[in-house]
C-alpha cells in the first residue's frame, strides 16, 4: 500500500466518453494510485451509444470498489470526484457524471468537470515528464495537434473530416484484414509505392479522399503495397503538419497521446522530423495511451488545486466539448 | 545549363546572395545570374517521407505554384513573374520583387497612404477571386510594397483554384485576422477602403455573399474569445 502524507489531495477520476468505463485516483503528488478500466465490447459492428451507456451502469459500482481498494483508501480519504464531462456520446457520458455527483453529493467533496481531450494531454506530459510540448492526439476518433498557448490547449491543426485512426480501421476492415495494427503489419512486406491524395492544408488534414481512393485500389494491386501506400501516406500528412506546428508554435517538445500513437511507424517518422529541429519526442505509456481513468482523475487534481470546480447545476454533460474551450488554469501555475 | 553550381548537394543557378525566408516547406534565397536578380523557391526534400512520396509531393506543390502564378498574370494580378522552373530540383525562379513586406512598412506610414493601398488591395484580391482564386494564407506578410509604391501578391503554396465562397472568405478573414494582431491601430481603416476596393472590383453582390461566409467562419472560429466577442 502507498502512503499518503496528509497534505496531499486525492482525486478520484470517471471516464465514461465513448466504450470505456474507467475509474482512476490520483494523488496531488503525481502518483497513479489506482486505474481500473472495462471496456465495453460490441458483439459485433460498432459501438451502440445505449448499449454502452447500460455496460457502464453495470458496470459501475465494481470498478468504484475496485479502484478504491487497488489504491488502499477510504471514500472519506477523497479530496475531490471528478468525470469527464464532454466531449463524447451522451448516453455514456450522463452514466460518469450521474455516478460522480452521487459520490461527491454524498462525501459533500467538489465536483470536477474534465474535459476529455485535456485528459489524454495531462496523463501524457505526468507519465512522460515532458512541459511544454506540442501534442498530436491521434486516435480511432481524434486528429488534432495543439499546444498550450496563453491558457488554453489552442487546436493548431486538425482533420477535416475523418480522423486518421479511423480512416486506417476502416481500410483494414473493408480489406478483410482486421483494424490497425494490421494494415502497419502488412505495409513492411510492401515494396510498391502508389500515389494517393495527400491533402494538406496548412496544418490540417483530409483522410477521406484518400480512403476512397485507397479501397478503390482493393484487389487491383498488391494488398502490402497498397497498406504501405496507405500509411506511408496518413503517417507523412500527420508528421508535415506536425512539423509546422511546431515551429508556428515555437516550441521543443513532440507529446504523442491517443491509440494510434502506438504505432512504430508513425513514432520513428516523427522522431526523424524532430531530429531537423532539435526536439525531443515523448510517447505515452501504452497503459494511458487509451481511455482510462486514471487520466481523469489526474486531471482533477490539477483542476481541484486551480479552483476549478463544478456546482451540480453546472455538471451537465457537454457531448460537444471541445479541447479549447477548456481553461488550462494549472497551466498558469507552472503545473 | 551556363553558370549552373551545386550548392549544398544540389544543382542551383547563379549565385546565391542570400536566404530571405525558411517556411515551413520552402527556401527562399535571393540570387543573381549573369548580373541578373531573382528569387529561388526551393522546397526541400523532407528525409521522414518516403522517398517516392516526397518527390511526388514537392513536385505536385512545385507545379500547382507555377499553375496558380500563371493564372494570375494572365488575370493581371501583380504576383512575381516565373522565370524557370526546375522541376528535378522542386524549384522555382522567381522575378525578384525589389521592397519591403506590407507588415514592416504599414505602421510608419501616413493614413492615406494606408487607405490608398488597402483601396489596391482589395481591387487585386477581388479580381483575384473574381478569377477563380484563394491565396490561401493572406496576410501582411505575404503581400509586399515596392519602392513604387505598388502591391503584390506572393507565396502561393497554400493557395487554390476555386470559385467556393469559403475558400475565398477564408482570404478576407486571414487578411483582418493577421491586421488585428499586427496593425491593430489601423485594422478599421485598412479593412473599411480594402473591401470599398474589392467591391469595386468584384461587385457589391459578390462582396456581400462572402462578407456573410466571413461572419460564418469566425463564429466557429477555433479561438473561443472570438466566438464570445460575437455575443
Amino acid at each position: 500500500m502507498t502512503t499518503i502524507s496528509p497534505d496531499e489531495k486525492l482525486v478520484l477520476g470517471i471516464e465514461s466518453t465513448a466504450h470505456t468505463f474507467g475509474v482512476g485516483i490520483a494523488s496531488s503528488s503525481g502518483k497513479i494510485l489506482a486505474n481500473v478500466n472495462y471496456v465495453y465490447r460490441p458483439k459485433e459492428g460498432g459501438i451502440h451509444p445505449r448499449e454502452a451507456a447500460q455496460h457502464h451502469s453495470r458496470i459501475a459500482a465494481k470498478a468504484l470498489r475496485e479502484a478504491l481498494e487497488q489504491a488502499g483508501v477510504k471514500p472519506m480519504d477523497l479530496d475531490g470526484v471528478a468525470f469527464s464531462i464532454g466531449p463524447g456520446m451522451g448516453p455514456c457520458l450522463r452514466v460518469g457524471a450521474t455516478v460522480a455527483r452521487a459520490i461527491a453529493l454524498r462525501l459533500g467533496k467538489p465536483l470536477i468537470g474534465v474535459n476529455h481531450s485535456v485528459a489524454h494531454i495531462e496523463i501524457g506530459r505526468l507519465a512522460t515528464g515532458c512541459r511544454d510540448p506540442v501534442v498530436l492526439y491521434v486516435a480511432g476518433g481524434n486528429t488534432m495537434i495543439t499546444s498550450y498557448i496563453d491558457g488554453r490547449y489552442r487546436i493548431l491543426g486538425e482533420t477535416l473530416d475523418i480522423a486518421a485512426g479511423n480512416c486506417l480501421d476502416v481500410f483494414g476492415i473493408k480489406a478483410g484484414i482486421g483494424p490497425m495494427p494490421a494494415p502497419e503489419e502488412y505495409a513492411r512486406r510492401g515494396e510498391r509505392f502508389h500515389p494517393l491524395p495527400y491533402r494538406v492544408k496548412g496544418m490540417d488534414v483530409s483522410f477521406s479522399g484518400l480512403l476512397t481512393a485507397a479501397l478503390k485500389l482493393l484487389g487491383e494491386v498488391r494488398l502490402e503495397d497498397l497498406c504501405l501506400s496507405i500509411t506511408e501516406t496518413v503517417y507523412s500528412m500527420l508528421t508535415e503538419t506536425l512539423e509546422r506546428a511546431l515551429a508556428y508554435a515555437e516550441k521543443e517538445e513532440i507529446l504523442l497521446v491517443g491509440g494510434l500513437a502506438r504505432s512504430r511507424r508513425l513514432r520513428e517518422m516523427i522522431e526523424e522530423m524532430a531530429k531537423l529541429h532539435d526536439a525531443r519526442v515523448y510517447t505515452v505509456p501504452p497503459e494511458y495511451a487509451g481511455d482510462n481513468g486514471a487520466m481523469i482523475a489526474w486531471t482533477g487534481v490539477l483542476q481541484l488545486i486551480a479552483g476549478q470546480t463544478l456546482r451540480i447545476e453546472e455538471s451537465k454533460v457537454r457531448p460537444r466539448f471541445r479541447l479549447d474551450e477548456a481553461e488550462a488554469r494549472w497551466r498558469m501555475l507552472g503545473l | 545549363m551556363e553558370n549552373a553550381r551545386s550548392i549544398g548537394g544540389r544543382v542551383m543557378i547563379g549565385e546565391r546572395l542570400e536566404v530571405i525566408r525558411v517556411g515551413a516547406e520552402a527556401v527562399v534565397s535571393r540570387l543573381e545570374w549573369n548580373g541578373f536578380k531573382m528569387v529561388s523557391k526551393h522546397r526541400v526534400p523532407k528525409p521522414y517521407r518516403f522517398p517516392e512520396l516526397d518527390r511526388l509531393v514537392r513536385d505536385r506543390r512545385t507545379l500547382h505554384e507555377a499553375r496558380v502564378i500563371m493564372n494570375l498574370r494572365r488575370l493581371g494580378i501583380p504576383c512575381p513573374a516565373i522565370l524557370l522552373m526546375d522541376r528535378s530540383e522542386a524549384t522555382l525562379y522567381l522575378q525578384l520583387i525589389e521592397g519591403v513586406e506590407l507588415k514592416k512598412a504599414l505602421d510608419s506610414l501616413p493614413v492615406e497612404e494606408v487607405e490608398r493601398l488597402a483601396n489596391m488591395l482589395g481591387r487585386i484580391v477581388g479580381r483575384m477571386h473574381r478569377g477563380g482564386i484563394a491565396h490561401g494564407d493572406l496576410t501582411t506578410s505575404n503581400i509586399m510594397l515596392d519602392r513604387m509604391e505598388n502591391l503584390y501578391l506572393i507565396d502561393f503554396g497554400l493557395s487554390t483554384i476555386t470559385n467556393d465562397p469559403e475558400e475565398l472568405a477564408v482570404d478576407i478573414h486571414l487578411l483582418d485576422r493577421s491586421l488585428e494582431s499586427v496593425h491593430h491601430r489601423l485594422r478599421a481603416v485598412f479593412m473599411r477602403s480594402f473591401l470599398k476596393g474589392y467591391a469595386a472590383a468584384a461587385g457589391m453582390d459578390f462582396l456581400q455573399a462572402l462578407i456573410e461566409k466571413v461572419k460564418e467562419i469566425r463564429s466557429r472560429g477555433r479561438y473561443v474569445e472570438e466566438r464570445r466577442k460575437r455575443y
